[in-house]
């Protein structure tokens, strides 16, 4: 810290304040862009609860046609994926982990600030994609999990699936980039001193979440590709009557919608993990235990996804896998519930609104828990699935364990975002509302399941004898509806009234209470040092022990940061705002929007616009980089650069799209009903086209060596030579298609020609960006601009080429060569 | 190694150009026993496995030195690894899910 320690000016303006309009659609403010996450998911929350209230006004009593069938479809579509993909993650990951994130490990920001406002712009885009319906073509009808083939163009005509499935596409590259962001951020900026084991528990939570987003949403991208093939493009990944089947889509979108289950309940098991320790005045019971518990359910709830698929048919094996790896989740999960338990036991209760709903969360997540280990149990699962009783259980689950969650977190975190407090005595009414509405709206499904009534049914008979209890779940419903308009109510007092909350309301025990409230943009005049785990209540009170109870209640506690810490905020360099995130966000939703209403050239501008501002914003970027050169900024994991660890962990989740892939192109190569197969691949071109790429890789390597040695012309030569050979390779796949095409084999004609040239069409795709990329750093490099010190830029493209490339050598092997022996 | 060269003032350690040389020699050789291996007939029997073992050398020679797996930090390795384990388990899993149906269902699944 080079520069004298300052007082700070008397008043700190908060993130909030100033920039206009034209600053918030700029942001790249963390804590900024968690607010306009939150604004769009409060939104969007009231449309899926609407929706959700005429599906229960439709189901009040038997052959009702309050609504019609085809609107009851998209409702409930629709109020699944509105709160799965609009409100539920963008609460959890948008809003409060964009918030938290930084604070709580003492950064000023997340690790790539402007994508983490493409995240958010994207997902706008997402959300306006999705409802566009309402405007043209109808609403989305086929359920959230859009089961094949249903959703072909046969099935559903018209323009509501491809809205959906433009709309996930986008709202999936959105959560990808957050997660990838995320898990970089608490990789490498984490204030000095704050260890894995010192971690804050929501920080634990949002680190493995990260890595589930990272691993599970290529799957689902991998689906809705097929599926986008299937409507736009004329294949048949779907399509049994050509060879394929439905069940793929299922395997796909489960791999990825039980780690989602998982996206959405880790961080809300962090928050609560936070909370429950502050209002109980002690120590989260059991810390490691509980961090581990986060990473094994983390890693069991990828292995559990044939759960929902029991009703296929897999096979014995398959099911005993399933119903096992499903049952051993339960473990971690119920240490978790333990610890809890434990932490409340014996605690200084403070009995606060979000202490009610972090107690009301233990109850009604456990009794979701329970439903859901019957689940695991095949013989069981065959007498529940597709009845009402699943949609009990992942309402417990989803309702009970994440929104109650999420609303104790809103009464706990809201006084730092606003600097406002939220009112308690509407809070209790908001609770207690919420609790009888919740279990007079979905306890009654668990008996209308066991009796029968399937769910998703738009209507039912007189004579089936569950009119009494669906009347009692739409009057739950009503109350609950009531619940939320209260909840939005104490938001509007809160934002309109004119007490202040001060920093550390609930004397916390974690870093965000140490700063104002609401933060500077800086969020810290001095990065902490941490010395050990609930860093602000060891910095209060010098250990972590029930001290800070006494000293709480004598009013003693103090609020502010300890002296002798450097309060000069004129060494601060945050970074520019950017418009680039909110054009490049915009362009990709032309593309969408041009695919769907085919208009060919609204597809080439937003393409256009879309790799200019991305450009444009690497651009910017590395110009932060330079700024915030500062003792303060550098990483503190071993001194690993943000952007290496940020290119690594997307190549990671490049890796599950591949397998997804491939493995389609296995299961389908020999499944096709007509046409050529595989005998019309040729290996000795694409030999010589393999053995090109291989030595790109080796120019790419010289032309880094060269970077770092300062040689300029060797670098632009390799440079320059790294991306002749990928275009040389680009031509013998575009020869190659060519020729496919002229014997025949077009990318409809049969299993084996669409998965083919989908895989192999994609890794093309990659390999064009890289050649795009290292074009734009060949100009740098003409331009001067990319001397020794950028050597990192140079490197960054070069291990997403060497990915390619080891790609390659598995779609070669896989693809090509192995079709020599018959049933490989 | 004698051709290490230091970068990024002395925390990363990448190879140099002799190094580099020798792993695209490597490879070269090992895409040329990939096409020979393929063309003769008499290891077709176990041309899977073989097939296999020389494109996991390939792959493990870009990924530990053109990728610097090797010198940089294991935490790099992890990121990685991690993932491509459990991409390697849906592959195989997928495989052997559908292998089931195929010869236990109709056609149309």
């Amino acid at each position: 810290m080079a520069a004298q320690p300052k007082p700070l000016p008397a008043h700190q303006p908060s993130y909030l304040e100033g920039g206009g309009i034209l600053g918030w659609l700029t942001t790249i403010d963390h804590k900024r862009v968690a607010v306009m996450y939150l604004v769009s998911a409060l939104f969007f929350m009231a449309l899926g609860g609407f929706e959700a209230m005429a599906i229960r006004v439709q189901l009040w009593s038997p052959d009702n046609h309050a609504l019609s069938a085809a609107t009851y479809n998209a409702f409930f579509t629709m109020h699944g994926t509105t709160m799965v993909f609009l409100v539920v993650m963008p609460l959890l990951l948008g809003f409060f982990g964009n918030f938290l994130i930084p604070l709580q490990i003492g950064a000023r920001d997340v690790a790539f600030p402007r994508l983490n406002a493409m995240s958010f712009w994207l997902a706008m885009v997402a959300g306006v994609l999705l409802h566009l319906g309402w405007v043209r073509g109808g609403l989305p009808d086929a359920g959230w999990f859009g089961y094949a083939n249903l959703t072909e163009r046969y099935f559903t005509p018209g323009l509501a699936i491809d809205w959906w499935v433009i709309g996930l596409l986008v709202s999936g590259t959105s959560t990808v980039l957050t997660g990838l962001n995320f898990l970089t951020t608490i990789i490498a900026m984490r204030a000095p001193g704050m260890t894995y084991m010192r971690m804050p528990m929501f920080i634990w939570s949002l680190m493995a979440t990260s890595i589930l987003i990272l691993i599970a949403f290529p799957a689902l991208t991998i689906g809705l590709i097929f599926l986008l093939f299937d409507r736009f493009f004329g294949t048949h990944f779907y399509v049994a009557s050509a060879g394929a089947t439905p069940i793929l889509w299922q395997h796909l979108f489960w791999l990825f919608g039980h780690p989602e289950v998982y996206i959405m309940a880790l961080p809300a098991f962090g928050m609560i993990s936070e909370i429950i320790p502050a209002f109980s005045r002690k120590p989260l019971f059991g810390y490691p235990m509980m961090a581990y518990s986060i990473c094994l359910i983390a890693f069991l709830s990828y292995g559990v996804w044939g759960h929902h698929m029991f009703a296929t048919g897999m096979g014995p094996v398959a099911d005993s896998a399933f119903a096992v790896t499903s049952m051993l989740i339960a473990i971690p999960t119920g240490v978790k519930i333990f610890s809890w338990i434990a932490t409340v036991w014996g605690g200084s209760l403070r009995m606060t609104t979000a202490f009610y709903f972090a107690l009301g969360m233990l109850l009604e997540f456990t009794l979701g828990g329970l439903s859901g280990i019957m689940h695991a149990s095949a013989p069981i699962d065959l007498q529940q699935t597709d009845s009402y009783f699943v949609v009990a259980h992942f309402h417990y689950v989803l309702f009970g364990g994440v929104i109650f969650t999420i609303m104790a977190a809103f009464y706990y975190w809201w006084p730092k975002v606003t600097g406002r407090m939220l009112g308690e005595r509407l809070g209790k009414w908001h609770f207690w509302l919420t609790v009888v509405g919740f279990n007079l709206t979905f306890f009654p499904m668990h008996i209308l399941g066991m009796w029968g009534m399937p769910r998703r049914t738009y209507t039912y008979g007189a004579d089936m004898g569950w009119t009494h209890l669906n009347q009692v779940e739409t009057i739950g419903a009503f109350i609950l509806g009531v619940a939320f308009l209260v909840f939005y109510f104490n938001i509007f007092k809160s934002l309109t009234s004119a007490e202040r909350a001060p920093a550390d309301p609930w004397d916390g025990r974690s870093l965000e209470w140490s700063t104002a409230s609401p933060p500077p943009a800086y969020n810290f005049a001095a990065i902490p040092q941490i010395r050990g785990r609930d860093a602000w209540w060891m910095l209060k009170y010098g250990h972590a022990g029930s001290r800070g109870v006494a000293a709480y209640a004598s009013g003693a506690a103090p609020s502010q940061p300890p002296p002798g810490e450097p309060l000069s905020v004129e060494h601060i360099h945050m970074p520019a705002p950017s418009i680039f995130p909110l054009v490049s966000s915009l362009a990709v939703g032309m593309i969408g929007l041009g695919l769907i209403i085919d208009w060919y050239r609204i597809i080439l501008i937003g393409a256009a616009v879309t790799v200019l501002s991305i450009v444009g914003m690497g651009f910017e970027y590395a110009d932060y980089g330079e700024e915030s050169h500062d003792p303060e900024h550098a990483p503190s994991s071993g001194g690993v650069d943000v952007r290496k660890i940020g290119v690594w962990s997307f190549i990671g989740s490049e890796c599950v799209f591949f397998a997804s892939l491939i493995s389609t192109f296995i299961v389908y190569k020999s499944r096709s009903v007509s046409g050529p197969g595989p005998q019309i691949l040729n290996i000795p071109l694409t030999s010589v086209s393999t053995f090109i790429l291989l030595m790109s890789s080796l120019l790419m390597v010289l032309a880094l060596a060269a970077t770092q040695r300062g040689d300029k012309l060797w670098q632009r030569i390799w440079l320059g030579g790294t991306a002749a050979f990928g275009l040389i390779f680009l031509g013998g796949q575009v020869y190659e298609f060519t020729s496919f095409y002229h014997e025949g084999m077009g990318l409809t004609t049969n299993l084996f020609s669409q998965s083919f040239f989908v895989l192999v069409g994609f890794h093309g795709v990659h390999v064009a960006i890289g050649v795009l990329w290292l074009s734009v750093l060949l100009v740098a490099a003409m331009a001067g601009k990319l001397g020794k010190s950028r050597a990192l830029s140079v490197e960054l493209v070069g291990l997403y080429w060497h990915f390619v490339d080891v790609v390659w050598i598995i779609i070669f092997t896989l693809v090509y060569l192995m079709q020599a022996v018959p049933g490989a | 190694m004698s051709d290490i060269a230091d970068a990024h003032g002395g925390q990363n350690h990448h190879p140099g150009a002799a190094t580099y040389l020798t792993i695209a020699a490597l490879l070269a050789g090992l895409t040329a026993m990939e096409i020979t291996v393929f063309y003769v007939h008499a290891l077709h029997p176990v041309l899977v496995p073989l097939l296999i073992v020389l494109a996991a050398a390939k792959f493990a020679l870009v990924a530990m030195f053109y990728m610097h797996l090797k010198y940089d930090k294991w935490l790099l390795t992890g990121v990685f690894i991690f993932p491509l384990i459990i991409a390697t388990l849906l592959l195989v899993s997928l495989i052997l899910l559908f292998a089931y149906l195929s010869t236990h269902m109709t056609p149309a699944g």
